[in-house]
């Protein structure tokens, strides 16, 4: 069972919200400052944190700092009534992985925590497996059913980007912009031509589905 | 009080003596101006001689003359104070006091007749005007809080009945569940509420704006308009989506994607399920067009003059979920960032937004990473 760390100085929410992951399979401990989260982390192992900006005495960026120096890998969800860029960029800055603004939405917030641990799982395993599809992001390669699909590097990146972040639609610049040299004037309009190509490689494989949508980019549907 | 009132009069009474000295000093000049020019005229053309006996009671007699025509014109200059300038200040200042203790109905009346000066008169104007003004948005802020406490009041006492309902032991599950869901539904609505009053607040105080940035619009239109994937999945829209590439604006990019978001969610919110909502960029000589248009109910023209004030709901009954706030930030933004909104509409067939935004020159193909 997933154990989640939350990290909120208001008694109540921070009830509310540990009631409600335990109620949806998680083991949640509850905080009330990061004096006393850095206590309750050093007899546990946590595997996701929920923290708060406004605390009093230690603050939810000095705390996040501190933690990400410790662990580079535990995903922090931010869960914050400060809703201005500043305070976006300035956790992300410290490696934070996701943001919420108050008031939180107690759905939204198990999606994004299940959408985490499975992005945390797939960052320490180094693999990925929907199905009878495996992707390996050592050795670039994806088998389907024991047997491999050849992909060229950028097609793999681009498959695994997509199959990290299920049912997310990217738009074809935000593709471009990460597997494409930022020399290259290839028009947003080759990226067109990759999906083409992956649909045709993953044509046998049922687990998942390219999808366009309305022009305006390209989702992986798990099914 | 009385010491104010004393210092006052003190002050009066010592422009009284100044404007006596001026007088003094102005007539004694020209007398004396005048005594010896016709003194040496008398004396070179008929060669009368003077004695000094004679000269002194002239003397005596003209410094008198001097004395007493000075009072004459100090006294005669009060008077025109009194009439012509004392009275409209008094007037204008009465106007003023009302003001200053909050009666925005306060107006002066103008000067009639010979007294009026010009300047007076245009004071007074320039007066009624502002007290006008004032209670023109004085207007506005009372509607404003008496909006505000109605949508904040309303979702308020809605929450309360039901946790008061809540509490009856004897509640069956399917309704506690209704109940417990209204509650939640509520309680969204306000915090969406809220944080609208919050951004447009911080909009009307902010004074510096962030540096604008270069960047593609097309590409930020896309992302928005991603973020209600869900929406429309849900209510079956069609997405219509033509956006030309390679658009770019320099401007704040946050800013923007408020009035975006607030567009694309009202488009979606008045579309019937199987509608189409259509999205499109195209750049118009210098500036860069989006249109959002829909297939929603659309907006009567006696509508369509207030939709970008506060609070102002076409749906006058506010069955519609929203607060009136949406476009009321979207045309703050839009002033802020110097573009421009127009909005048309038929009932019944839909409404279209125009944003248009001054292009960035478009130079080189540029990737922001």
């Amino acid at each position: 069972m997933f154990q989640i760390l939350v990290v909120e100085d208001d008694k109540d929410l921070n009830r509310t919200v540990c009631s409600f992951l335990n109620n949806n399979g998680y083991k949640a401990v509850g905080c009330l400052g990061a004096s006393e989260a850095y206590d309750a982390m050093y007899g546990n192992t946590f595997d996701l944190i929920v923290s708060d900006i406004m605390m009093p005495g230690i603050d939810g960026y000095e705390f996040a700092k501190t933690v990400r120096s410790l662990n580079e890998d535990i995903p922090i969800l931010f869960m914050t009534a400060r809703d201005d860029f500043a305070s976006k960029q300035k956790g992300y800055r410290i490696g934070i992985d996701d943001y919420m603004v108050k008031p939180i939405d107690l759905d939204g917030l198990l999606l994004r925590i299940g959408a985490l641990l499975r992005r945390a799982k797939i960052a320490t395993s180094h693999k990925l497996e929907i199905g009878k599809l495996r992707l390996d992001i050592d050795e670039r390669t994806a088998v389907y059913n024991g047997e491999e699909i050849p992909l060229t590097a950028r097609e793999f990146n681009i498959i695994y980007k997509l199959l990290s972040y299920p049912g997310k639609t990217f738009t074809r610049t935000q593709l471009m912009d990460e597997f494409w040299d930022a020399e290259t004037n290839t028009a947003p309009r080759a990226v067109d031509v990759y999906m083409t190509k992956l649909r045709g490689k993953f044509e046998s494989c049922d687990e998942f589905e390219l999808k366009t949508v309305h022009g305006l980019g390209y989702k992986a549907v798990v099914k | 009080m009385s010491e104010e009132n004393s210092m006052r009069r003190r002050k009066r009474l010592l422009a009284a003596i100044r404007r006596y000295v001026v007088f003094f000093l102005l007539i004694a000049f020209v007398i004396t101006c005048c005594m010896l020019l016709f003194l040496y005229t008398m004396q070179t053309s008929v060669e009368i001689s003077f004695t000094e006996k004679g000269i002194r009671t002239a003397a005596i007699l003209t410094m008198g003359n001097v004395l007493f025509l000075s009072f004459l014109c100090t006294v005669i200059d009060a008077v025109r104070r009194r009439f012509m300038v004392e009275r409209p200040v008094r007037r204008i200042i009465k106007g003023a006091e009302k003001l200053m203790c909050g009666d925005f109905s306060a107006r002066i009346e103008p000067l009639r007749g010979i007294v009026g000066e010009d300047g007076f008169d245009n004071i007074i104007d320039c007066f009624n005007r502002m007290a006008e003004e004032l209670s023109g948005v004085e207007t506005l802020r009372t509607d404003f809080i008496a909006n505000v406490s109605h949508e904040l009041k309303t979702p308020l006492s809605v929450m309360q009945n039901y946790g008061t309902m809540l509490q009856n032991p004897n509640l069956p599950d399917e309704q506690r569940m209704e109940y417990a869901k209204a509650i939640t539904e509520q309680s969204r609505r306000l915090a969406d509420l809220i944080t609208n009053i919050l951004k447009l607040n911080r909009l009307e105080n902010q004074q510096i704006y962030p540096a604008a940035k270069r960047y593609n619009l097309g590409e930020q239109l896309a992302e928005c308009l991603l973020n209600f994937e869900s929406t429309w999945e849900k209510k079956n829209i069609d997405i219509d989506t033509d956006l030309e590439e390679e658009v770019f604006v320099e401007s704040d990019n946050e800013l923007l994607s408020l009035v975006w978001s607030n567009l694309f969610s009202n488009a979606l919110k008045f579309t019937e399920p199987g509608g189409t909502v259509c999205v499109t960029l195209k750049t118009e000589g210098d500036y860069a067009a989006v249109r959002v248009a829909d297939t929603g109910c659309g907006i009567s023209p006696g509508t369509g003059k207030h939709i970008f004030e506060k609070f102002y709901q076409g749906d006058t009954s506010h069955a519609t979920q929203g607060n009136g706030l949406g476009l009321a930030l979207v045309k703050r933004v839009v002033d802020i960032v110097g573009g421009d909104i127009s909005v048309e509409s038929e009932v019944g067939k839909g409404s279209t937004f125009t944003v248009r935004i001054r292009r960035a020159a478009n130079g080189e193909v540029q990737k922001d990473s």
